[in-house]
């Protein structure tokens, strides 16, 4: 095709002309450029890039990729070699937990923690700290059991609720979670201090005694000094009252009235905090948490688990590198492109400009 | 793969395209004792640049016309730079030459038309037109899109048509 045809066919005439006509090198001219090519091209640099630009961003962006995976792989494979006890997940660490009993009696006693837990479970059953007789104290009590399943998580739940109100107490709160791989139930039952060591007893039997913390408070001491406090009150108030019914004063009859007034309170409050004392005394707090067994699971993960965990967060690393630079170097480097391309579009049109002016 | 630059392909492209380059800077420079000495400063850096030349990305009368171009660019910007500092017009004197420069059988109409043309409108056609080149690479040897090579292309035998009809009636 005519290059003319893409423009318009008037213009044939005028191009075979010019054609016809066109500039033929000189002889000179030849001479000079065959000794040019006569000479050897300047050879191309070994180490150089013979690929375009473009290309070699592809490769250099392909080898940066490989190089970030090897050195995960790498780091992963290093980091999997280590002591495997290293890594242990939420729930390995709960299963691993050695069951910790302690009975704590005015915060003595302690019971060995290493114990299997059907040790523990014949050991420990029938042999909770009973509360003193004829004395009042603040019992708290708290046991973990491990029930079959899911099924029994219930029933004894319900069970446990039943019985502390046969026994005259109540269900402070209760909790009931059976999200998939392990059931959970927590009770905090308030149960009368007369019956508690029945009511651990029976507990126990609800499933493998996992942990059994009993700590119990003496309150009578804190019982007498309310009680003397009361009665010295009692006493001022009777004294103060007996003052007043002897001749006085309309003022000191005022002044009187208003220490009695005082004395009453006083007394009002003082009596508030001994039945305080007492109800505590009476119903001992009980935390009972039932558990079912952890689903299979937690196995230690293995060597090529562990492989792909470290090169995973190898290479999250690596991102996160990445993102920062590209956070930092990326507008400099979209300057220096914009740079770049005004440069060349300057140059475009002053050297157009200076073609039109030639 | 990427064929093979080679020397004796160097040699042969020279032979083969001498006369190519020396037309296009011709019309470029309006100049021809300019356009040899353009012409041979071109293959001198064509000898160097050699390795460079990607067969794939065009051919060899491309990349030679590109060259030249920005050889004979280089030489225009030194000779504003010169005439500015000097405050002499060279180029103006040179075409006042009677010499015919665009082609020994070209009608004088047609040669002192072409003169009138500015070098940015020469170049457009001695590529398209002259040489033959095909829009692409026409347009790559410029820098501007296919389009922009056409619609240049088509004003400057426009204008040139013009310069004619208007020679010829004087």
């Amino acid at each position: 095709m005519s290059p003319l045809e893409l423009v318009d066919g008037r213009f044939d005439k005028l191009a075979t002309e010019l054609r016809a006509s066109r500039p033929v090198a000189p002889e000179g001219l030849r001479n000079r450029v065959e000794e040019f090519a006569r000479a050897k091209p300047e050879p191309r640099r070994e180490w150089g890039f013979r690929l375009p630009p473009r290309r070699v961003g592809l490769v250099l962006a392909a080898l940066a990729i490989l190089g970030s995976f090897i050195a995960a792989g790498v780091t992963g494979l290093g980091g999997s070699t280590g002591d495997t006890n290293a890594v242990v997940h939420g729930s390995q660490a709960q299963a691993l937990r050695a069951p910790t009993t302690t009975t704590e009696a005015f915060g003595a006693a302690t019971a060995p923690s290493d114990l299997p837990a059907t040790t523990l479970d014949s050991r420990l059953k029938g042999r909770a700290l009973p509360p003193a007789q004829g004395r009042l104290q603040q019992y708290d009590a708290s046991l973990t059991l491990r029930v079959r399943n899911s099924d029994q998580l219930s029933a004894r739940t319900q069970q446990a609720m039943r019985l502390t109100r046969s026994f005259g107490g109540f269900v402070a709160s209760a909790s009931f979670d059976v999200p998939g791989r392990q059931g959970t139930s927590i009770l905090l039952l308030r149960i009368p201090i007369d019956r508690v060591q029945r009511a651990l007893a029976a507990f126990a039997g609800y499933g493998t005694l996992l942990s059994q913390k009993i700590a119990v408070q003496d309150l009578q001491q804190r019982a007498d000094a309310q009680t003397s406090r009361i009665a010295a009150l009692r006493r001022a108030i009777a004294s103060l009252e007996k003052q007043l019914e002897g001749g006085v004063t309309s003022v000191e009859r005022q002044r009187l009235e208003r220490l009695i007034s005082i004395e009453k309170s006083r007394l009002a409050a003082q009596q508030k905090r001994l039945g305080s004392t007492v109800r505590r005394a009476e119903l001992a707090r009980v935390g009972l948490t039932l558990v079912t067994p952890a689903a299979k699971a937690s196995a230690a993960p293995g060597r090529f688990d562990r492989t792909l965990d470290d090169a995973g967060s190898v290479l999250a690393r690596e991102l996160e590198i990445m993102l920062y630079a590209l956070v930092v170097v990326g507008p400099l480097l979209a300057l220096g492109g914009v740079a770049i391309a005004v440069g060349r579009a300057q140059r475009r049109r002053s050297d157009r400009r200076l073609l039109e002016r030639t | 793969m990427k064929a093979k630059a080679s020397a004796e392909d160097f040699a042969e492209a020279a032979k083969r395209h001498l006369d190519d380059v020396h037309a296009f800077l011709v019309y470029l420079t309006g100049d021809r004792a300019v356009a040899e000495d353009l012409t041979a400063e071109t293959f001198a850096r064509a000898l160097e640049r050699w390795h460079r030349y990607d067969p794939r990305r065009g051919g060899a009368r491309t990349w030679l016309c590109q060259l030249a171009r920005s050889t004979a660019l280089d030489h225009f910007r030194a000779e504003d730079r010169r005439r500015r500092r000097e405050g002499r017009y060279a180029v103006a004197e040179l075409r006042e030459s009677a010499e015919p420069v665009f082609g020994e059988e070209l009608s004088p109409a047609l040669e002192r038309a072409l003169a009138q043309l500015s070098a940015a409108e020469r170049e457009v056609v001695a590529l398209r037109i002259v040489l033959e080149l095909d829009g692409e690479g026409a347009a790559r040897v410029l820098g501007i899109s296919t389009t922009a090579c056409s619609t240049r292309l088509s004003r400057a035998l426009a204008k040139l048509e013009k310069e004619v009809s208007a020679g010829v009636a004087a």
